[in-house]
């Protein structure tokens, strides 16, 4: 930047700062709004102040039993949608590496293509073949919807954690004679396990938050999205500020986890590094 | 040879799976699309008509296809405006902290419910919201402002604050794969920040300004829940859409809009990939 020195660049940097945090606060004012009125212990929503700061409403979630139900429930499919998801896109950024350029485009597409069906049309749409097929609607249902949503997702975020790899370590492992097998378990997978990790926590808090794929997909038990749903279209009890705040604490803390995790696996492999160059 | 039939055993289970889930059941809802309407078994009848189609471009049904794109348009513009500052900011003027806190804030409402994101509006935008009762408490206005919430306004501003990252994330993908002695060379003679961001960055970032505009497009297209929590009485959506016309059974006609908006964007993707870039500026993901 050597011909922008001096206060203009100065300006011009302090004038995108400002405003890229006023668009940081246009996509964070509303949810933290909202966390605001989840601690006000009032009926109607208002802003607690510091010392009218109240849990009564998070202690007021715990007695509605319906609620409880549909967290369990989002909670059972969002592991299962996790694992099978993440399971599924290691093999698909394993065969993508394999492939020829040209290949590599026209899975990429194919892989991503259902994030960019709407989710209310997907939905519909597998909600209809699988009642033709009789088959019964339930949380595997829902995770079969759900899948559709993560694993585009989970498939990008492992293909971006793939750089790391570099052939040549694999490459050196199978010229001293490492099965195929051994290369993955001893080189591959530790290298990308921080991508795994983040991709299977993202397909997690995913599959906890997707409303409308599974909309048509549940059996009789709703997930948390669809109970909540009804409940802010009924629109009354102030257990909706508490429920979403806590929605949304949840999936903020394991968004959190899933960072931690990955930093500390990053410093331990760079811990590993410094003692194999010492030794 | 070993490798290609290894990764294709590899690829196999995908396949499977999205073959299963996601191609099988959008191939055959096009093909019940066409299939006819039988009151007395509830189901359809083989067949090949163009009924459904028929009651799709007529009536007010075409209305709200046209209304739908208009607002995903408007989105779209909108958030390649907000957002390409954004992006610019992150690339060639934030410290590495910054930028990392920044892409870690637009990274967190992807993993947010945005049923809940979009609910929060409500309370910021209504009546006693949060900006209504500043306004009043402010003396700046008598009366609430009635415009603000259960309006298009609403809509495209919950649409906006909910897919944003959607056009980031494109558009830093595109800064990071400028290459930088362009950006020297165009400064070493002389040029102004203004030429450089005009003639070299601009046209350097457009695969990803197509991108991040395509992204937000789609999404919005198929919202719903925005509509639904913010929007007008009367206001409709495709995906709402196709939710009340399920509600009344009349499976070809909503068929026959799930396939029209499926084929749409198969046609986008495809010219985007084809004159754009889009592939290439994803296929940089995976280096």
């Amino acid at each position: 930047m050597s011909a922008m020195i001096g206060p203009s660049r100065r300006w011009l940097r302090a004038g995108l700062a400002g405003y890229t945090w006023i668009v940081v606060l246009f996509i964070y004012l509303p949810p933290v709004y909202l966390l605001l009125l989840s601690f006000n212990p009032g009926l109607l929503p208002s802003v607690p102040t510091l010392s009218n700061l109240s849990l009564k409403w998070y202690r007021a979630l715990l007695d509605e039993a319906r609620m409880l139900d549909a967290l369990q429930a989002s909670v059972m499919v969002a592991v299962v949608t996790a694992v099978v998801t993440t399971v599924l896109a290691l093999l698909g950024g394993l065969a993508y590496r394999r492939m020829a350029a040209n290949a590599q485009v026209g899975f990429f597409v194919f892989v991503v293509f259902p994030m960019f069906v709407p989710g209310v049309i997907q939905g519909l749409a597998l909600s209809v073949i699988l009642r033709v097929l009789g088959v019964t609607f339930s949380g595997w249902t829902v995770v079969a919807g759900h899948l559709l949503w993560s694993l585009p997702v989970v498939f990008i975020v492992l293909l971006t954690s793939f750089s790391v790899l570099r052939g040549s370590l694999a490459e050196a492992a199978q010229d001293l004679g490492a099965s195929e097998w051994r290369v993955f378990w001893d080189i591959t997978f530790p290298l990308i396990r921080p991508g795994i990790i983040s991709g299977a926590s993202f397909a997690l808090l995913l599959s906890f938050n997707e409303f409308i794929r599974a909309f048509f997909l549940v059996g009789g038990q709703d997930t948390l999205p669809i109970y909540m749903f009804g409940a802010m279209n009924a629109g009354t009890s102030p257990t909706i500020y508490s429920l979403a705040g806590s929605t949304l604490l949840l999936s903020a803390l394991g968004f959190g986890l899933a960072l931690v995790g990955l930093t500390l696996l990053k410093t331990r492999r760079g811990w590993a590094h410094r003692a194999v160059q010492s030794s | 040879m070993t490798g290609h039939r290894r990764s294709v055993l590899l690829a196999s289970p995908v396949v499977a799976v999205l073959l299963a889930l996601s191609v099988a059941p959008l191939a055959l809802v096009l093909v019940w699309s066409f299939w006819q309407w039988d009151p007395a078994i509830y189901w359809m009848r083989p067949a090949f008509v163009l009924d459904a189609y028929q009651s799709v471009v007529g009536t007010d049904r075409l209305i709200v296809i046209v209304r739908t794109a208009r607002i995903a348009l408007i989105t779209a513009a909108l958030a390649l405006l907000l957002g390409y500052p954004v992006a610019l900011f992150m690339d060639r003027f934030a410290t590495a902290r910054e930028r990392t806190i920044l892409m870690l804030l637009f990274l967190v409402p992807f993993f947010t419910s945005y049923i809940i994101r979009t609910f929060a509006w409500r309370l910021v935008l209504g009546r006693t919201g949060l900006i209504n009762s500043f306004l009043v408490r402010a003396g700046l206005r008598e009366e609430p402002l009635e415009w603000l919430l259960f309006s298009d306004f609403a809509v495209h501003v919950g649409l906006l604050a909910s897919y944003l990252p959607f056009m980031i994330f494109p558009l830093l993908l595109a800064f990071g794969r400028i290459d930088r002695s362009l950006i020297e060379a165009s400064e070493d003679l002389g040029g102004t920040f203004g030429q450089t961001l005009r003639h070299v960055i601009l046209p350097l970032t457009a695969p990803g300004m197509f991108a991040g505009s395509l992204f937000v497009f789609v999404m919005a297209l198929g919202s719903s829940v925005e509509v639904q929590f913010l929007g007008g009485a009367a206001a409709s959506m495709i995906a709402i859409m196709i939710q009340d016309v399920i509600r009344v059974l009349n499976f070809p006609l909503a068929f026959a809009i799930s396939t029209s908006v499926v084929l749409f964007l198969i046609l986008l993707l495809i010219v985007g990939s084809r004159f754009l870039g889009l592939a290439r500026l994803f296929a940089s993901v995976a280096r």
